[in-house]
């Protein structure tokens, strides 16, 4: 006999493990089914269609986990170990099976490759599971959570791994083939056993390790495990949905949402979390569902890093909980979870900065769902906290979210000589949107007014809306008042196209992204003013003066010009461009750069829900810490943000927060020009 | 108990969280120019609030009552999308600019034709007046008990138990049904009306009887316009903040002894 493998050495008729290893997979098939039915039940009619580019993205993801190693090294070698263990120990047994019953393929040469796969399959799982457990229990990294469930499933692989090798050994030790050695932690192992007692033992544990792995087979959907089928389906349907990272905050399906005509005022519990009344399209549910607990987003998250009651983990969690115990119909099928006490407030918290997307495993982005919930409480009416219940009937009332006046929209304009667009004016390059905040707000108009005095240097020519200029209704968007949102942008998309406005470039990047991805009916270019900027210069329609000298800056991504639009190198490459600056990054920047903490609504949230620190301030410890003189950004929320957080931290002496239009105007070749 | 009857009665008025720039007095014609859009007064917004939640927790009807010469159903319909089961409009001519004897007169013809009820709130004073007279004066009207200045009302039984507010702290009190409860903003916030449901609303046909003088059998002579005496705008509270700059501080002591001298 050549190098082949009894499987069922000893064992006697195997029929009694197909039995159990049916039962296995019929368990991993109802669980499955029950996940399935979940999701169906929860979201939106809409069908998932085919695609091949999703598919080859979705492969990709799962092959090559680089959405697991993204910033993670550490955590997504882990991952792939255990990934291709188990995956190589899988489809070995799989091929074992195959040969014993179809065809016995695997004798001689191609057994000792099998034998030498399996070896190296189970050590790589066995390497990545004691290093998970090395990660969690003993460096104990703070982003993972130490429940029960968590210790179980990675030791239960354990045992089932280091059965699998101690049966190995006993069936070498007593079979003695003389390919033995192939099977080198087998044959190591089997130096340790007496030939009796393993004869003996041998049923028992090979019982013992059939029923462990097919238990862990069965227990996938029961458990945390659910992700090595959640999460897939997740990749496929973010790839396929296009929720992309400039994805709409809310199906636009629910601004139209029709409001049951009999049933105006839904009779809710006093401000109630009811999370399973949210309407949800699959990509959501699957990113819900595959969500593993793993972290990631809470150590991003600037609202749970500044010690807010609020981490995007727990409320994807307890979205998920609701779910399946609302529409599941046998409840939640998952073993180890339980309710969690959510605060009300708790959708209220997020800035909707996107940092959770960077980082997630499976996709989520979870200000979608915390949005989502956002809008069932805004028509359900009394989970809204006072204060922004108060801002929406501003933005409602004066289009605009501070206390302050349409009318005053165009106060900066006075004695500048601003050109003002009227309905059949002259042409010109393009409409500048000033926004709300900063055509009212004191200290950000100087954004309006250094911007306006660039375009005139740079011979450019443009007009600005003034007492006529509307709110773009993003804010609403962001809190979830859709209806109000959606009358917003109707006004806006009215009063563009009477004006016969054909471009429109934005102070604030929140316009800006609202105008870019929220408004796909627009029949308008949009750009922000960095873009604008960096045109200028590229066309060197800007000239900077000479400096001799040398001024360290620090530039703050805002999220939605960073992340939510990608749009990084730009106004670097303005700063860059300017004669005698020097650009110091903080230690957060780019993609992952760490929010001010007025997103999402923040801004006129107060302070009540702050948590130990303030996220601004934490931000502008980092800026601080980089040495530069000037703190840049790029969008007016920022700017008061920071400047406030410099005040309250008493380090306006050391450091300044300047938009980045005040930078470059003080660096133009003006007459008088020494503002720095 | 039987679920309650609850009328609440709800004020018209320009938005007092108007902005600043959006108000001037015309002294001569002893008038506030408010060019703001109209709203409901806030603590008439309290006192409806209240109303709902006794609905959400006993059950009951609630009925809006409000006053004018002109008022606006999709101003006042707001109370029927955050949860009021009717609306009836008093509006005529006659009814502008009243005291608020002749206000609480009007409403209390308006509440005898509706005939049954339980329960009438009102807010603690209407948000541009402040007079806070109308409730009270209401229920002496009625011949009913009244509790002013509420934080939270219950219903127990055939009575209404209120925590009402007293300048320090507060005082329970009980009064049997039908009574007068005056609401004060402790209670919470009117909750959101999104617009989609407001949108919703105003598309959809209700009916919202209008009542005046006529229909409540009122002669005019019962009514009195208010009597303003004088009216000034508000005191100028512009500020100025100037940073005196020095390159010492006998210099700048010297610079602000000079700037008192002048302001002297
Ligand atoms: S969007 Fe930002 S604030 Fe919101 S949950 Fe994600 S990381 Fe946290
Ligand atoms: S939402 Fe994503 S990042 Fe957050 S714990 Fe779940 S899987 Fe991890």
């Amino acid at each position: 006999m050549g190098p082949e493998r009894e499987l069922f050495w000893k064992i006697g008729p195997g029929w009694l493990f197909y039995a159990l290893a049916a039962l296995a997979v019929g368990l991993l098939l109802v669980g499955t089914a029950a996940h399935l039915q979940l999701w169906m039940k929860s979201s939106l009619k809409g069908k998932v269609a085919f695609s091949r580019e999703a598919l080859k993205q979705t492969l990709s993801d799962v092959f090559l986990g680089l959405r697991v190693l993204k910033g993670e090294v550490a955590a997504g070698i882990m991952h792939a170990l255990i990934f291709w263990g188990f995956l190589v120990l899988t489809i070995g047994t799989a091929i074992l099976l195959v040969h014993e019953h179809l065809s016995s393929f695997l004798v001689g040469t191609s057994h000792l490759a099998f034998e030498v796969a399996m070896e190296i399959g189970g050590l790589i799982l066995l390497g990545g599971i004691l290093w998970a457990l090395v990660r969690r229990y003993v460096q104990r990294v703070p982003r993972l959570e130490r429940r029960l469930e968590d210790a179980l499933v990675p030791l239960w692989l354990l045992v089932v791994v280091g059965s699998g090798f101690i049966l190995e050994g006993i069936r070498l030790a007593s079979q003695k083939p003389e390919w033995a050695n192939w099977s080198f932690v087998g044959a190591w192992a089997a130096g340790f056993i007496s030939p009796g007692i393993a004869e003996s033992s041998y049923p028992y544990l090979w019982w013992g390790h059939a029923l462990l792995s097919l238990g862990f087979v069965a227990v996938i959907p029961f458990t945390k495990l659910f992700h090595i089928l959640g999460a897939p389906a997740a990749y496929y349907l973010h790839h396929s949905s296009e929720v992309s990272i400039k994805a709409s905050l809310f199906s636009r399906d629910l601004a139209q949402a029709p409001v049951n005509e009999d049933e105006v005022a839904p009779e809710t519990g006093e401000a109630a979390l009811d999370f399973a009344e949210t309407p949800l399209n699959l990509a959501d549910i699957a990113f819900y569902d595959a969500c593993m607990r793993c972290g990631r987003c809470v150590q991003v998250c600037p609202s749970a890093g500044a010690g807010e009651a609020f981490a995007p983990r727990d409320f994807i969690q307890a979205t998920i909980r609701a779910l399946w115990k609302e529409h599941s119909r046998v409840g939640d099928i998952r073993l180890f979870t339980k309710d969690q006490v959510i605060d009300p407030k708790v959708p209220w918290h997020c800035t909707t900065c996107a940092a959770c997307l960077e980082v997630c495993p499976v996709y989520g982005a979870a200000f979608e769902a915390v949005s989502k919930k956002r809008t069932t409480l805004i028509l359900e009416g009394t989970g809204v906290p006072d204060l922004m219940n108060q801002t929406l009937e501003r933005l409602f009332n004066y289009e605009n979210p501070w206390v302050s006046s349409k009318r005053e929209k165009a106060a900066w304009t006075k004695d500048l000589d601003i050109p003002a667009l009227t309905k059949d004016g002259k042409e010109v390059d393009f409409c500048y949107f000033v926004g709300c905040t900063t055509s009212i707000d004191a200290r950000t108009q100087a954004i309006a007014k250094s911007f306006s005095s660039i375009l005139k240097h740079a011979g450019v020519s443009f007009g600005v809306l003034g007492e006529k200029e509307p709110c773009c209704g993003d804010i609403a968007r962001v809190v979830g008042e859709v209806g109000l949102f959606e009358e917003k942008k109707m006004n806006c998309l009215d009063l563009f196209s009477r004006y016969d406005i054909k471009e429109v470039v934005t102070s604030s990047p929140h316009c800006f992204h609202a105008f870019l991805n929220e408004y796909p009916e627009k029949n308008f270019g949009v750009r922000h003013y960095s873009l604008v900027l960096k045109e200028l210069i590229g066309q060197g329609r800007i000239r900077f003066k000479t400096n001799g000298k040398r001024t360290a800056v620090t530039y703050h991504d805002p999220c939605y010009l960073g992340r939510h639009n990608r749009i990084f190198e730009e106004p670097r490459e303005v700063i860059r461009s300017i004669p005698g600056i020097q650009l110091v990054e903080m230690d957060h920047h780019g993609a992952d750069s760490l929010c001010c903490g007025a997103g999402g609504g923040r801004m006129w949230q107060g302070k009540e829900l702050d948590g130990e620190a303030r996220m601004s301030e934490i931000r502008v410890r980092e800026a601080r810490a980089t040495g530069a003189e000037l703190l840049i950004t790029a969008c007016p929320l920022c700017l008061i943000m920071l400047e406030d957080a410099l005040k309250t931290l008493g380090f306006e002496k050391e450091l300044r927060a300047m938009d980045l239009n005040e930078l470059v105007l003080s660096s133009l070749e003006l007459a008088g020009n020494n503002l720095m | 108990m039987k679920e309650p009857k609850i009328i609440v009665c709800a004020k018209q008025i320009p938005d007092p969280e108007a902005p600043f720039s959006n108000v001037s007095v015309n002294v001569e014609k002893k008038e506030v120019v408010v060019d703001a859009p109209d709203v409901i007064s806030p603590y008439d917004e309290n006192a409806l609030e209240a109303a709902i939640r006794i609905k959400e927790e006993v059950g009951g009807k609630i009925t809006v009552l409000s006053m004018g010469r002109k008022v606006s159903d999709t101003v006042l319909r707001k109370t029927v999308a955050a949860g009021a089961d009717a609306l009836i409009l008093l509006e005529d001519a006659a009814f502008e600019r009243l005291d608020s004897r002749s206000i609480a007169f009007v409403l209390s013809s308006a509440i005898k034709k509706i005939g049954e009820y339980d329960l009438i709130l009102t807010g603690r004073q209407a948000g541009d007046w402040d007079s806070g007279q109308v409730g009270l004066i209401l229920a002496e009207l009625l011949g009913i008990p009244s509790i002013s200045l509420a934080r939270s009302i219950k219903i127990k039984d055939d009575s209404v138990v209120v925590e009402k507010l007293v300048p320090v702290g507060y005082e329970v009190v009980e009064a049997e049904l039908p009574a007068l409860v005056t609401v004060s903003n402790e209670v919470g916030e009117l909750r959101y009306v999104a617009r989609t449901k407001m949108m919703a609303l105003l598309r959809r046909p209700i009916s919202i009887p209008k009542w005046g003088t006529k229909q409540l059998e009122l002669s005019v002579e019962a009514l009195n316009p208010v009597q303003l005496m004088e009216l000034c705008p508000p005191p100028d509270m512009r500020r100025e903040c100037v940073f005196i700059e020095g390159a010492s501080s006998d210099e700048k002591a010297g610079k602000l002894a000079a700037v008192f001298k002048e302001l002297r």
